[in-house]
């Protein structure tokens, strides 16, 4: 039992430098920009290398104009390594092809490791991409975006109060995980995790309380259903020109 | 990477970008959207304008609920995924919706699961895992008695079928996207989730049984009625 794991406040918040050209692009045009990268290197066939080297470049610029530094895009898509250790623990021995050389009893492959090549630079694409979105814009930004790309609005609305709570409850999750340590709980095996379940339990009440609470306090300030924005999102040239930029060249 | 860090990641489900053809991405997206957007309407359907707070505060229980960890073997360590308890409180449809939520914004914000995979987890995690634990649920509710302890078996093995079935649709789209040979992938994903499962089940019977003590009205369908609207005194300070 340990912190956030993953999920770390610290990796959650927009970073680099907040008045780059980037950072100030309308959250639409980044959002749209950036998984269009993601779309092309995910759908172009395995050993298209120039294409991975195109998507490679437009999110080197973006980083390098957004002023996020390798250090930050390392540590927050360091999440996505067990997948792809799994993968490359599997993939390169298992595909059926030309040999090309042993670890023990098992013969690695040359599709197979051309295999694991194409997922490992799709994947690393896909995620710096994904790092990107996350440094570079507010979450509540990504689901105002959504929204005015049509998303439902319940759903919008749903995420931007799991957004804001989330961190409130993590803080919970974190004192009770210390309450449960110091009075020695250190389960051993599955079977053991009873105690879990019931601050799971406790964590939900207080979670459902709190939600009544919210309600009651939107209520009381007019809340009719729907969120106001304090600024209106503008989708202006510069933002076209950067979504342009961004999509076009991979 | 810290041991923690890389203890608290052991459930190997959420799919990153990259791991499926585009045809499956597409596919399992398509599906994802139609069944979520299916649960929204349900949900605004039958729920009133306290819906968006409550399903909200409870996103955020259940991101902050993955959190908790429970050893699996080996020194590994699974956590919790929430969903056969997301829809043990909340009904189907509405936890389908929760864990879409929490599915989007750990993709958006930590980069955990691929943008374009997303609609593979959510129809993974969210609708099959969600789905599949509220069937269970009801099939129990219909055909056993209505007792606490028959409740709690039929959670047990809802919360257990949740994970097995969320594991086994992420090792059918892997083989099929032609990443791993489904021969191999199978096995290895079925295997490594027999036991989260278990420590799912277990936490899932802990929290269902003590919200049983505290709040019975807030398990869904326990009395036949819809999911409550919370009460305007708060039960417990927090």
């Amino acid at each position: 039992m340990s912190g956030l794991g993953p999920h770390d406040l610290a990796l959650a918040s927009v970073a680099g430098d907040p008045g780059s050209p980037i950072h100030r692009r309308d959250p639409r045009s980044k959002l749209l920009a950036l998984v269009a990268v993601t779309l092309v290197a995910v759908s172009t066939p395995a050993t298209a290398w120039p294409v991975y080297a195109g998507c490679a470049a437009v999110l080197a610029g973006v980083a390098v104009a957004a002023r996020v530094t390798p250090a930050t895009i390392w540590h927050r898509a360091r999440v996505v390594l067990p997948l792809v250790l799994f993968a490359a623990a599997f993939i390169p021995f298992v595909r059926e092809g030309h040999v090309v050389g042993s670890v023990g009893p098992f013969d690695v492959t040359a599709e197979g490791l051309e295999t694991f090549a194409g997922v490992a630079a799709k994947t690393a694409i896909g995620t710096v991409s994904a790092v990107l979105i996350g440094a570079t814009t507010s979450f509540p930004d990504v689901l105002r975006a959504l929204e005015r790309l049509r998303a439902p609005r319940l759903f919008v609305l749903i995420a931007m109060l799991t957004y804001r709570y989330a961190f409130v409850v993590a803080g919970e999750v974190r004192r009770m995980r210390t309450a449960m340590r110091a009075r020695a709980y250190r389960p051993r095996h599955a079977l053991q995790a009873g105690p879990v379940g019931h601050a799971a339990s406790a964590l939900f009440l207080r979670a459902h309380a709190r939600g009544e609470r919210i309600y009651l306090a939107m209520a009381a300030r007019g809340f009719t259903g729907t969120m106001p924005q304090a600024v209106p999102l503008r989708l202006g040239a510069a933002d076209v020109l950067f979504l342009a930029a961004a999509a076009v060249p991979p | 990477m810290t041991e923690g860090q890389a203890k608290n990641r052991e459930d190997g489900m959420h799919i990153p970008d990259g791991f499926l053809e585009p045809g499956v991405a597409a596919a399992t997206t398509v599906l994802a959207a139609g069944a979520v957007g299916y649960g929204l309407r349900r949900t605004g359907a039958t729920l009133d304008e306290r819906t968006a707070p409550l399903l909200g505060v409870t996103g955020a229980f259940v991101f902050a609920a993955q959190m908790l960890n429970f050893p699996v073997a080996g020194g590994t360590s699974g956590h919790v995924l929430g969903a056969a308890l997301a829809v043990a409180l909340l009904g189907p449809w509405a936890a389908s919706v929760v864990l879409a939520v929490v599915l989007t914004l750990q993709a958006f914000v930590f980069a955990d699961g691929g943008v374009a995979a997303l609609g593979a987890n959510v129809l993974n995690m969210g609708v099959i895992g969600g789905l599949g634990a509220g069937l269970i649920l009801a099939a129990g509710r219909r055909f056993l008695p209505r007792t606490r302890s028959m409740l709690l078996g039929a959670v047990a093995v809802a919360a257990w079928a949740a994970v097995m079935l969320s594991a086994l649709a992420c090792a059918i789209e892997l083989g099929v996207s032609g990443t791993v040979p489904l021969g191999t992938v199978l096995p290895a994903m079925l295997g490594v989730h027999v036991l989260i499962g278990v420590g799912e089940a277990v936490i899932t019977v802990a929290a269902l049984s003590a919200v049983l003590a505290s709040r019975p009205d807030l398990v869904h369908g326990w009395h036949g009625t819809p999911p409550v609207a919370p009460v305007s005194r708060p039960i417990v300070e927090g």
